[in-house]
């Protein structure tokens, strides 16, 4: 068996506007990067794709998707009217049970769910248009818990990394998260898109310069107060799930894009393994 | 529709999956050995007396459509699909088949957009209705005989302040009032909403979640504040219920934040009739009680004087 291996890290928003409507050139530079990353991301030829997705929420510890095909068709509960994203993507089964395994090992909750229906997030669906968008890759879909702190989040991304090496696989990694959290409350126009608060647009840009140089370490301590301020997606866990895959606290984050959907701060980031 | 419209009921009518699983109805796929009796006994209770009124519509307001901008409303004619609890799939994977009363949602959004608020129709056929919605409305009236319309919760009492959100729901409540009788529709509505709302952080026994042996309170705590709030209601003491319900929700972190409650009172102008409480349990910890306000002129409520509220 080769020896397996993270062969890409990323931090992509997962909100619908990016790719719906299909001929949508609203918020072109993100759809770019988010793109740019897709191709980057596949070009390091990985077996799977792993994605922890702050649009899929749990409640009682961590789930991960475990159906071997997931197939439907998703609409979104806030964009509906954006239109429909359907779906049908392959489970890397052996390794979502290795990192149920290893996370259960490592004292967090971690259920499979294997269940015709199961609702598939927006977030997980809209990384997959860019990521791999002819559904050739199999994918490892796991949840956000939204009690779960630092510590939880890192272990379970420790896992994946651990699952990823045991069985040999090449893998990206990608936590589907946005940036601040606040947003329009009143219906806006595309090109009247801008990140609401400026507040936000501070902390997003002096989050974004610590993960450039590579201080991830002082990004997560930093993290907490940086949530309290913008309203992160999630207090911006998907960040540290990231960091516990990629076994690294100085990795460098490329900031490929940054902007405004719907007034919350989204990014994509490529970190270098 | 003939003659002014009416609301003949008001129940707060929650939503844990686990009432449908242990009910085992046709329509859910995962089956169990019973559970939570004395709740679905509760929403027994209601059932035949619901049929009984005629009403034409049932209107939900769910916490699990958690909507950014503005209130949403259903407004496709039927909605139909398999809905699969995100958070309990082992418990409720439910065939749902609703038809949507169209006319009842367009009136709804036009007097919200008349109080100023911000709405939406929700006109995607293609919707999959909420866990929220498809609980309350199957323990209410398993046989879907009669139309529906959820009204998603929109998230200002997280996003901006508690005050705010009770304020959106209270226009929210005389806007569906206003519809209700222009429309000339015979309502019932439902709150779906648990009231304290912490729960244990894994379940006892996820081979066997309906051993009603493993089932309790959260804490003595939440208990006494969950009385105390159904006390006020089954009194009719309107002014405290409303004074005391912040820091109830604060206290216990009931699911009433998301404003169910507030705007079914505020469309029933305030009652100060008592209510009845059917049952009272905890699921998984939480509190919920099955309540109802009859309006119903056979209740000898249809005339209760209205009250100048803000
Ligand atoms: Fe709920």
């Amino acid at each position: 068996m080769p020896d397996g291996q993270i062969v890409g890290g990323y931090i992509v928003p997962g909100l619908p506007h990016l790719v719906l409507p299909r001929d949508s050139t609203s918020r072109a530079e993100l759809r770019n990067a988010f793109r740019t990353a897709g191709a980057n991301a596949r070009a390091a030829r990985p077996d799977v794709l792993v994605i922890f997705s702050t649009q899929w929420i749990s409640v009682l510890g961590h789930l991960v998707q475990t159906r071997p095909n997931p197939k439907g068709v998703h609409v979104d509960e806030n964009w509906y009217d954006l239109g429909d994203l359907p779906y049908d993507f392959r489970t890397d089964l052996e390794l979502a049970r290795r990192t149920i395994e290893l996370s259960n090992a490592a004292g967090l909750q971690v259920r499979p769910v294997d269940y015709e229906g199961f609702p598939v997030d927006t977030g997980m669906l809209v990384t997959l248009d860019f990521f791999d968008p002819k559904h050739e890759l199999p994918v490892v879909g796991m949840s956000c818990n939204i009690y779960a702190g630092r510590d939880e989040e890192l272990k379970l991304g420790k896992a994946v990394g651990d699952a990823v090496r045991a069985l040999g696989r090449r893998a990206a990694v990608i936590a589907c998260t946005g940036l601040s959290g606040h947003w329009f409350t009143k219906d806006i126009k595309d090109n009247e898109d801008r990140i609401v608060g400026d507040v936000d647009d501070a902390e997003n840009r002096r989050m974004l310069d610590l993960i450039a140089q590579g201080k991830c370490a002082t990004a997560m301590d930093a993290a907490p107060d940086y949530a309290r301020k913008t309203g992160a997606d999630m207090q911006f866990k998907a960040f540290y799930w990231l960091l516990g895959a990629l076994g690294s606290e100085t990795a460098k984050g490329k900031v490929l894009a940054y902007g405004p959907i719907w007034g919350s701060g989204a990014a994509v980031v490529e970190f270098a393994v | 529709m003939a003659g002014k419209g009416k609301i003949v009921s008001g129940y707060i009518a929650p939503h844990p999956p686990h009432l449908v699983y242990g009910e085992n109805p046709p329509q859910n796929i995962p089956r169990s050995t019973g559970g939570w009796e004395v709740l679905r006994w509760a929403y027994d209770n209601c059932r035949a007396k619901i049929k009984a009124q005629k009403p034409d519509v049932i209107l939900i307001h769910t916490p699990h459509w958690m909507t950014l901008v503005g209130h949403h409303i259903t407004r496709v004619p039927r909605l139909k699909g398999l809905s699969v609890d995100p958070i309990f799939p082992h418990l409720f994977r439910y065939n749902f088949d609703t038809a949507i009363d169209c006319e009842m949602a367009d009136a709804i959004y036009d007097e919200a957009i008349g109080e100023g608020l911000t709405a939406r129709k929700m006109t995607n056929p293609n919707f999959r209705l909420d866990y929220g919605t498809i609980v309350t409305a199957h323990m209410l009236n398993p046989d879907w005989d009669i139309p529906i319309v959820s009204l998603s919760a929109n998230n200002s009492p997280y996003y901006f302040s508690l005050g705010v959100g009770i304020e959106e729901m209270f226009k929210l409540g005389r806007a569906t009032r206003r519809a209700i009788e222009k429309s000339g529709r015979r309502a019932v509505l439902a709150a779906s909403n648990t009231l304290s709302h912490f729960h244990f952080d894994r379940e006892p026994d996820p081979s066997l979640p309906e051993d009603m042996s493993k089932e309790h309170v959260f804490s003595h705590t939440n208990y006494l504040w969950d009385m105390r709030v159904l006390q006020l209601m089954r009194e009719g003491r309107m002014d405290e219920l409303l004074k005391v319900l912040p820091e109830f929700i604060d206290a216990t972190s009931a699911e009433v934040k998301s404003g169910g409650l507030f705007w079914m009172l505020a469309a029933m102008d305030f009652p100060t009739i008592p209510a009845k409480v059917h049952g009272y349990w905890s699921v998984i910890a939480t509190g919920n009680a099955v309540v109802e306000w009859d309006l119903s002129d056979a209740a000898g409520n249809g005339h209760q004087e209205m009250r100048a509220h803000a």
